[in-house]
């Protein structure tokens, strides 16, 4: 039942914007004419390449990274920079995103996989943190290197219906990241992700070459990061270490993932698709206004926040193994469920 | 010469607000297991509560220090035992996403309280400080570095010469051996947390008269926290003294750096942690866990 | 509950979604929308701009409105809260457009979100008017729909390189701090040009991380050379920074003077006594005396903000030129005599106009090059505009005693 509801609702999402826009605008239908819905779901296309990617290295090997952002910045400014200033046609300029953080992550990997748990998650946030600041500051020849501080602009892309086009170019990320985690998650590879993830030990006792594996894996989170991060840098036309290296998207990958269910092929998505929605709908960018009474106009943003961070407590405590579980078949949202995840992860 | 001796004077006495900031987060990690995003927060917090006190009822700053460190404690006390209690068997990451929940909640109730304005705690004797020669040590960073071996101190003798200390030695070794000897898991979780937190407003207490504060003004300190538990090593609270001072000297001297070299301030410690993690994990002074 | 039962659930969001289109607004209001950091790190920043906007906002709505060919029209100004975060102020950019059929727009605080906004009104073709955004950067991308009211980064601190050259006797080298944002690097930037045109020598200029709150190195250096003028260019976390390590470790100067930061009352309140004789570069100030040609005088616009935000003191420039942008909207739009975008467009472009914030046009890359800069000094606690002599309205307090010495 719920398969055939996604399907109505995935069809209704991608072929709807096809319909012909000025018709649609004229016609006031909603959704289908709708500039701010391609830029929202764009978005959410985006962080569900993020999230999926993270799931790759975070929730199929078991390494949690901190600091995939980076490779979000990395791609953006692959591509930014070969577009501003080499003045490549942004389609030729794309592909080079994946390629060049894929290659960042292969260096970086090497030292960096050789440490565990809590260690790995810090050393990875220093490394996204540390490569945020240099972008911004490496000068060469008395001029910054990437754009500095001013950032980079990029010059906006001449096409029709080009809110329409970075939607599909992002929808075609997504899927691609998501049919990448189907596959790995069905083959060789990706079992012995799974044994280093359960038992590292055994796992190269049983002949899993984990160094190889480990960094294959890690390059491939980043390879399909740094795609997102290539379209974003397009189409937002403006590119700088904060908007490319927010410290906070390595939070909010991570946390979709885990919402939606780690180590799933659609998981990661589903915890996008919602985490997005919410934060869209507290910030006040979803058309839907909603009223809550006692609190002042100024003080709504700040409530909103303070729901956020909430029910980020809230879900963490209560659904620990993400919102797919109730997807499948498996559990039922009832307050037994919440009674029992509560009593096997407290003290 | 007189120029490298205030440089790493000034480093030191950096250091000194940092190492503050280090022992409380250390300390919830080494023992806890827990990776508090939150830390940031709670120092914010101290910070205000001594602002207050010194705005409104016109305490010396350093008088209020024991006033944030109840405060604090309360609170961490609270915190633990009602809701980051609820998720210890769980992955790690989890407590990375609650404690991150936490923090927005937190840094968002304060700039509801508070309002985003700047504000500062400048005593009449700020800016006043020994010299010799052109060598100058400011009264204020002093003290606030004496205050913060001494916070050191104080946690070191409650871990190794009280009762409860023991027990979370206990815990830190093998939780469910503690356990099975009889300790008080929730309490003992609790009371660290607690400590942590103590330690986290005396910190706040001290920041509050160094800058500016306003609500998002602790973010910095959660990420600096990590350098300087990181360079020192878990374990011991000796070793995040260690890495406080290093930290502080190694901003002061990055930041001497001629011309645009203090940019990378930041890039150097990060990328300083990294190569200490991945040459040497136990950091300079702590034992492998 | 069931699968089934959030398989509803689901659907019914989306039926939701789909009619709630948002509020169509009425055929004689105009639509104004206006993203900022209401919370997050730009929060104090953004608040004030927003205190700028709603004080136009009360005028014109208590006049009926703006007049477009003798119809008055009321106005409505639509907030949302970005976070800070610039990826965020362009979604809400497009739901302004898009959702909220906002006529115009009003510009974020800060420069990464105005670079990031102005990209949206270009494409959509909306006039967005902006006065909290200084980086030049913004404005060489060629684009026709936005303004800036403010002068432009690079003139923040030759004020007081002008008011230096006055001074006797004369100051004539500089220790340049500042920090790494875009918009702090260009007024840096400006004055290592600027200050040999005036007789002036930069003898250091270290650049620093953005927010960082320990400085004590960079004023170490600044006083291993001795300078007679020390500048930071950054914003209000950085100045006190400054400013209290220069009193630790002894820097002493003939003049210091910050780009951000000392125009703000929580400067004063932050440093006490230790914030007098700092000077700052400022897009206006209380003391100025422009002849408007429209809406309030100077001091009825003082009145008007201690009014209606009573016990914050006196206007910041950030609350000015925020009220000033909406006035140059106000205007283009009557000039136009029309909401057509572009002819509104034509008209901002085509402005010239002296209001209490000072002159008002555009150069041909949008921004507001033609209204200078005022320079302050605090003295015994309290503002003072000391530079340019026919707005000054004290002398400068020169040269700033040495720190033992006050």
């Amino acid at each position: 039942m719920f398969l055939i509801l996604g399907a109505i609702l995935a069809a209704y999402a991608l072929l709807a914007p096809l319909t012909s826009l000025d018709a649609a605008q004229s016609a006031n239908v909603p959704l289908l004419a709708d500039r701010l819905w391609f830029r929202i779901a764009t978005i959410i296309a985006m962080f569900i390449v993020m999230a999926t990617a993270w799931n790759i290295i975070g929730g199929i090997t078991g390494y949690a990274a901190f600091g995939n952002v980076a490779f979000f910045g990395i791609g953006a400014y692959t591509t930014g920079m070969l577009i501003a200033k080499a003045k490549w046609p942004f389609l030729v300029a794309l592909p080079f995103a994946p390629l060049v953080s894929a290659g960042f992550a292969a260096l970086v990997g090497l030292p960096l996989l050789r440490l565990r748990g809590h260690y790995f998650a810090v050393a990875s946030l220093g490394v996204g943190v540390a490569v945020g600041e240099l972008v911004q500051n490496i000068d060469y020849g008395g001029q910054p290197l990437f754009g500095g501080a001013s950032g980079l602009f990029l010059p906006i892309y001449a096409i029709d219906n080009r809110g329409l086009f970075f939607f599909y170019l992002m929808v075609a990320a997504a899927t691609i990241a998501i049919a990448v985690t189907w596959w790995v998650l069905r083959s060789r590879f990706g079992y012995g992700l799974i044994a280093i993830r359960e038992n590292e030990e055994a796992a190269a006792v049983l002949g899993v070459n984990t160094t190889v594996y480990k960094v294959a894996a890690f390059a491939l989170s980043a390879a399909l990061t740094g795609l997102a991060g290539g379209i974003f840098s397009q189409w937002n036309v403006f590119i700088n270490q904060d908007n490319t290296f927010p410290i906070d998207y390595n939070v909010q990958m991570i946390l979709m993932a885990l919402l939606g269910g780690t180590g799933t092929v659609f998981g990661p998505a589903v915890g996008a698709v919602l985490l997005q929605l919410l934060i869209q709908f507290l910030g006040g960018s979803l058309p839907i206004s909603f009223d809550i009474p006692f609190v002042s106009a100024d003080a709504r943003p700040i409530l909103a926040q303070v729901i956020l961070g909430l029910l980020l407590v809230g879900v963490v405590i209560f659904v620990p193994r993400g919102v797919i579980d109730f997807f499948g078949g498996r559990s039922r949202l009832s307050l037994s469920y919440l009674r029992r995840s509560l009593r096997e992860t407290s003290l | 010469m007189a120029d490298f001796v205030q440089l790493v004077i000034l480093g030191l006495l950096a250091g000194g607000v940092y190492v503050a900031v280090g022992v409380g987060f250390g300390l919830v990690w080494g023992v806890l297991n827990i990776v508090n995003l939150a830390h940031g927060a709670l120092v914010i917090i101290g910070s205000y509560i001594t602002w207050q006190l010194f705005t409104t009822l016109h305490l010396d700053p350093f008088l209020t220090l024991p006033v944030d460190a109840v405060a604090l404690f309360v609170l961490g006390y609270a915190l633990q035992r009602g809701v980051i209690n609820r998720i210890i068997r769980a992955p790690l990451l989890f407590t990375f996403l609650l404690t991150f929940g936490l923090n927005l909640v937190a840094i968002n109730v304060l700039l509801f309280i508070f309002g985003s304005d700047f504000r500062s705690v400048t005593p009449a004797y700020s800016g006043q400080g020994l010299e010799f020669g052109s060598v100058v040590i400011p009264y204020v960073p002093l003290i606030s570095l004496g205050v913060a071996i001494l916070l050191s101190a104080a946690l070191a003798f409650i871990l190794n010469r009280t009762r409860i200390g023991l027990a979370i030695n206990a815990i830190a070794a093998d939780r469910d051996a503690a356990q099975l000897v009889g300790i008080d898991l929730r309490h003992a979780y609790a009371v660290t947390f607690g400590l942590g937190a103590a330690c986290a407003g005396v910190a706040g207490g001290l920041i509050a008269m160094s800058q500016a504060i306003t609500p998002t003004a602790g973010e910095p300190y959660t990420l600096q926290a990590f350098v300087v538990v990181i360079l020192g090593g878990l374990g011991r609270v000796s070793a995040t003294v260690v890495g406080g001072l290093a930290f502080g000297l190694v901003e002061v001297f990055a930041q001497s750096i001629p011309g645009s070299g203090s940019v990378f301030a930041n890039a150097i410690a990060f990328g300083l942690m990294v190569l200490v993690l991945v040459t040497r994990p136990q950091g300079l002074l702590g034992r492998l866990r | 509950m069931t699968v089934r039962k959030l398989a509803l659930l689901a659907a019914a969001a989306v039926a939701a979604v789909a009619c709630g289109s948002g509020t169509s607004t009425g055929q004689t209001t105009i639509t104004l929308g206006a993203p900022l950091g209401l919370t997050g790190s730009l929060t104090k920043e953004s608040t004030l701009t927003q205190q700028g906007y709603n004080l136009w906002l009360d005028w014109i709505n208590a006049s009926g409105g703006i007049v477009v060919n003798g119809v008055k029209h009321p106005v409505v100004i639509k907030y949302y809260d970005d976070t800070s975060n610039a990826n965020q102020s362009a979604v809400l950019m497009q739901k302004l457009i898009t959702e909220d059929k906002a006529q115009f727009l009003l510009g974020p605080y800060g420069s990464a979100a105005t670079a990031t906004d102005a990209a949206i009104a270009e494409q959509n073709q909306i006039p967005m008017v902006e006065a909290n955004g200084a980086a030049q950067s913004i404005f060489n991308q060629g684009y026709k729909y936005t303004f800036g009211v403010l002068s432009p980064a690079n003139k923040y601190l030759e004020g007081v390189i002008d008011m230096a050259a006055t001074l006797s006797p004369k100051p004539t080298t500089i220790a340049m701090l500042s920090a790494d944002d875009n918009f702090s690097i260009e007024v840096a930037d400006a004055i290592n040009s600027y200050a040999p045109t005036k007789g002036m020598r930069v003898v250091l200029y270290k650049k620093y991380k953005n927010g960082a709150t320990n400085l004590s190195a960079e004023v170490q250096a600044a006083k291993a050379v001795n300078a007679d003028i020390v500048l930071n260019s950054g914003h209000l976390q950085e100045a006190i920074a400054i400013n209290k390590a220069a009193k630790e470790q002894k820097l002493n100067a003939k003049i210091f003077a910050y780009s951000v930061g000392p125009s703000t009352p929580d400067f004063i309140a932050a440093l006490g006594n230790d914030a007098n004789y700092v000077y700052d570069g400022s897009q206006w100030t209380p003391q100025v005396k422009y002849t408007p040609a429209f809406y309030l005088t100077v001091s009825d616009y003082v009145a008007a903000y201690k009014a209606k935000y009573p016990g914050l003191g006196d206007p910041d420039y950030h609350v000015a030129e925020s009220t000033a942008a909406c006035l140059a909207l106000q205007r283009a739009i009557e000039n136009a005599g029309s909401l057509d975008p572009k002819k509104v467009r034509d008209a901002l472009a085509a402005l010239d106009v002296t209001v209490f914030f000072g002159q008002i046009k555009f150069d041909s890359r949008g921004i507001n090059i033609y209204k200078p800069m005022v320079v302050e000094q605090i003295q015994a606690g309290v503002h003072h505009t000391v530079f340019p002599a026919d707005v000054a309205d004290a002398q400068a307090k020169y040269p700033t005693p040495a720190w033992d010495q006050r």
